[in-house]
């Protein structure tokens, strides 16, 4: 009977295992100001995978997407600097969201 | 007798070929790993760290360029030579010539290499060229810091160089010409006195001390598939150095050591 609990045990524990891939596996994105009007957003993630086809979104201090897109085949996203208080969103699914605030944006 | 006399000039001709060196190429800038990109000065300088001693004179380089590579985009080469601005470097003991830039980064891996003009040691009579890498990231995302950038004689990472706390490892595969080097003599040297990069001299406040002079300089092996390994024991910048790598090598008709560098940044656990 311990035998057979030790065996359920060790199923349900490798089942948990199983179903996290994403270990290790942190999401980045990194944003420069180009100095002519655009951002560039490069995005990643801590293994070294690429983060092409990435879904983009430019939002306002309300939450309002003003731009959207997705990270191109180098896995980067430029675009037009909007007026006013903006943060930029680099969303590769739950649990892999990266926000970066348009004011700590620099050259 | 002749065996005997065979024997003595087969000796003279080994003593002969064992060089004294301690001579490090360095490719510098003061961070390896950093969170933000933005500008970087890099300073290359022909010395001897850990004593902050003798400089020698730099040549221009034959070549020196950056790689790079962030997360599966192909790498991509800059040729960085005619960005170089010629310095004058400060020792603890003398000046020498020398050469800095500054480069803008962003995210991922940024890898330096440098060739160098072959340096004639007089005391010596031979050239020694130290062929250099140095390789920062920025943001965390990494690149192809492990693959061979193709110079003739190099260092490649097996531990990320960028990534170590004290008291790890770092590992690394000595090549020459594209084949791993078994056997390599590789010297090992701390950067004891902090590169200043507004005065282009190094502190006169050492980090550590030598309780003998063997400290100064450390010596391994590599083993017979050309890997070596080494335990940090203290932050800060190693260098490493696997010496004449391609025995027959050499340059205006005189025996020039083909030399192999790379430069890692450990950093404590706090």
């Amino acid at each position: 009977m311990k035998k057979v609990f030790f065996a359920m045990i060790l199923v349900v524990v490798c089942s948990i295992l199983a179903a996290s891939p994403g270990f290790a596996h942190t999401p980045l994105c990194s944003c420069y100001n180009n100095g002519d009007g655009t951002v560039t957003c490069e995005g990643g993630f801590s293994d070294g995978s690429s983060a092409a086809g990435v879904e983009m979104r430019v939002v306002n201090a309300a939450q309002n997407v003003l731009i959207k897109g997705k990270m191109d085949e180098d896995s980067e996203f430029t675009f037009d600097i909007p007026k006013g208080p903006y943060k930029v969103q680099f969303d590769a699914g739950p649990g892999h969201l990266v926000e970066v605030e348009g004011k700590d944006i620099t050259e | 007798m002749k065996k005997f006399a065979a024997m003595l000039l087969g000796l003279a001709v080994m003593a002969m070929s064992i060089p004294a060196f301690a001579h490090f190429q360095m490719i510098y800038t003061p961070e390896a790993a950093m969170n933000k990109g933005g500008k970087i000065p890099v300073a290359l300088v022909f010395t001897h760290p850990f004593e902050a001693g003798h400089t020698m004179d730099m040549g221009k380089p034959e070549q020196f360029y950056v790689i790079r590579s962030r997360g599966e985009n192909t790498p991509k080469k800059t040729d960085l030579l005619e960005k170089l601005k010629p310095i004058t470097w400060t020792s603890l003991t003398n000046s020498g010539k020398a050469w800095a830039m500054e480069y803008s980064v962003r995210g991922g891996d940024y890898t330096f290499c440098l060739m160098p003009e072959p340096y004639w040691e007089a005391n010596e009579e031979f050239y020694i060229k130290q062929n250099t890498k140095m390789i920062v990231n920025v943001g965390g995302e990494p690149g192809a810091w492990m693959e061979p950038v193709g110079l003739p004689t190099e260092i490649v990472p097996l531990s990320k160089p960028y990534d170590r706390w004290t008291g790890n490892v770092f590992q690394g595969v000595v090549m020459c010409k594209g084949k791993a080097v078994p056997g390599a003599e590789i010297e090992i040297e701390y950067m004891n006195h902090k590169p200043l990069l507004n005065k282009n001299a190094f502190a006169k406040e050492a980090n550590a001390t030598a309780p003998q002079d063997a400290f100064v300089l450390q010596t391994i092996f590599a083993d017979s598939n050309g890997v070596f390994t080494f335990g940090i024991p203290k932050a800060g910048w190693w260098g490493f150095a696997a010496l004449d790598l391609d025995p027959d090598y050499k340059y205006k008709g005189k025996k020039c050591s083909r030399d192999a560098v790379i430069w890692i940044k450990a950093v404590d656990m706090k």
